[in-house]
């Protein structure tokens, strides 16, 4: 099992790293190339910070086009993790209008600050999807780590869990082999280790 | 529903952790002791969070500090915020690329917001925490930096409004006369910054005991409880105080060990 994370600059990479050899998958590679994205059986794009940088980074580096390659033509399966999943969507309102990688129809617009405390931080509890081959497992209801101050709704099925702040909105989605969580599993103790499990195990 | 947090704060101080107490340190031991005879990654399993304070006098050494922090994060799968002494861009990098998921500013943003702004360009607002050091005096907070051996010239309110504009994305509100004695959390302090902040406040300085931090969770608008006691938390005491929090309803997440089997 190789497992490749995407690299961009951004993201919080060793947590993951490290959270993967817990799960004994000890072949992970952060890696910018092609020929990495090619030797890999699972693809994790992670990130943290701002959408309109992470994705200028992604097209400078030809990352769109490679992910193309490897997760849309040889359907390798890809995840993607708090802002990764942000980029799969179709665009975001952070810092001006950019848009994402598209893959699914997802939208990322900021949480209204009059509402509820943005960022929106911490341990929140999900409605789980059983439909969905990343939640197998995973009780409704269970805790998992967010720290974001915006977030996704979709209008199509894109065979979404749900988490509910201010709204719901998209907390887990899994499309064939593309799937997105907006919380951090390798923060999130025993549920997001099983989330993790489920990613290696079930695609 | 958002589930409040349980924190547990390390002080650290050139190599080894420290109990504080109104800011005085005393050394309990070094990340060999702590492994030993905390079992870490245990304890970590009762907690929501972890935050590590370089509190070491003068010169901070950020590159022993930064690998401090990378050895404390295997087989902890909570986020762990880190900070003191972060004067440069390239202390945030180097903190973040050792495995914090948040950085902990205090003196930086007083002395240099500009920095602090370009640290939110970078990671984004979630991903920094704001330390306010307090001290009551004539019935009068007054805040402090450096270790708490610099008064500024903010009135409370004034700093948390200026706070706000920076764009950090948490307060982390600290009593120095709690700090450290057990006696429980300056509710006065609390309720001040409390009513004035839209931001994700954790509150800090005096839990000595499982009942101060299920008081704390209480306060309405309290994201999370802090607690740096490594004295009074010893062993099986973070774990229990869990335990005994979940079992009185209190709103904190709950992971469900059946959820994960090996």
């Amino acid at each position: 099992m190789k497992v490749v994370i995407v690299d961009y600059g951004m993201g919080n990479i060793r947590s993951i790293v490290s959270t993967l050899n817990y799960l004994n998958v000890h072949d992970v590679t952060v890696s910018d190339s092609l020929q990495a994205f090619e030797s890999a059986d699972r693809i994790i794009l992670p990130g943290v910070g701002n959408f309109g940088k992470a994705i200028s980074q992604i097209r400078a580096k030809k990352l769109d086009d490679y992910l193309q390659t490897v997760v849309i033509d040889q359907k390798k399966p890809l995840l993607g993790i708090c802002l990764g999943m942000q980029l799969l969507g179709l665009s975001s309102s952070e810092h001006g209008y950019n848009t994402g990688l598209a893959y699914v129809n997802g939208v990322v617009t900021k949480f209204e600050n009059n509402a509820v405390k943005v960022p929106h931080v911490g341990f929140n509890q999900i409605k789980v999807n059983t439909n969905s081959k990343l939640f197998e497992g995973i009780t409704d209801g269970a805790d998992f780590y967010f720290t974001h101050s915006y977030r996704m709704h979709s209008e199509d099925d894109i065979n979404q869990s749900l988490c509910n702040y201010q709204d719901d909105f998209v907390a887990g989605f899994e499309v064939d082999n593309i799937c997105g969580v907006q919380f951090h599993p390798e923060l999130s103790q025993f549920n997001g280790l099983r989330l993790l499990k489920n990613f290696i195990d079930n695609f | 529903m958002l589930r409040k947090r349980i924190i547990f704060a390390l002080i650290y101080s050139d190599g080894n952790f420290m109990q504080s107490r109104n800011f005085r340190l005393q050394k309990v031991g070094n990340l060999h002791w702590l492994e030993k005879n905390y079992k870490f990654q245990n304890i970590a399993f009762a907690l929501d969070e972890l935050i590590v304070l370089n509190a070491s006098k003068g010169e901070k050494n950020m590159p022993e500090f930064a690998s401090t922090v990378s050895k404390l994060v295997n087989d902890v799968f909570i986020p762990i915020s880190a900070g003191g002494g972060i004067r440069k861009m390239e202390d945030a990098d180097l903190l973040f690329k050792s495995g914090a998921d948040k950085i902990v500013l205090n003196s930086l943003l007083v002395e240099n917001p500009d920095m602090v702004k370009e640290i939110i360009k970078n990671y984004g607002s979630q991903s920094v925490v704001a330390c306010i050091d307090c001290k009551l005096r004539d019935d009068n907070y007054e805040i402090f930096i450096k270790d708490g051996s610099l008064k500024i010239d903010y009135e409370l309110k004034e700093y948390v409004a200026y706070l706000e504009l920076l764009g950090v994305g948490e307060i982390y509100l600290n009593s120095i006369d709690k700090d450290g004695t057990g006696f429980g959390y300056d509710q006065s302090l609390i309720e001040t910054v409390n009513r004035i902040t839209s931001l994700p406040l954790i509150i800090a300085g005096g839990a000595g005991n499982e009942s101060h931090l299920a008081h704390g969770l209480k306060i309405e608008n309290v994201s999370a409880v802090a607690t740096a006691n490594l004295f009074n938390f010893i062993g099986n005491g973070l774990p229990n105080a869990r335990n005994l929090i979940i079992a009185s309803n209190e709103n904190i997440a709950n992971w469900n060990v059946s959820n994960y089997n090996g």
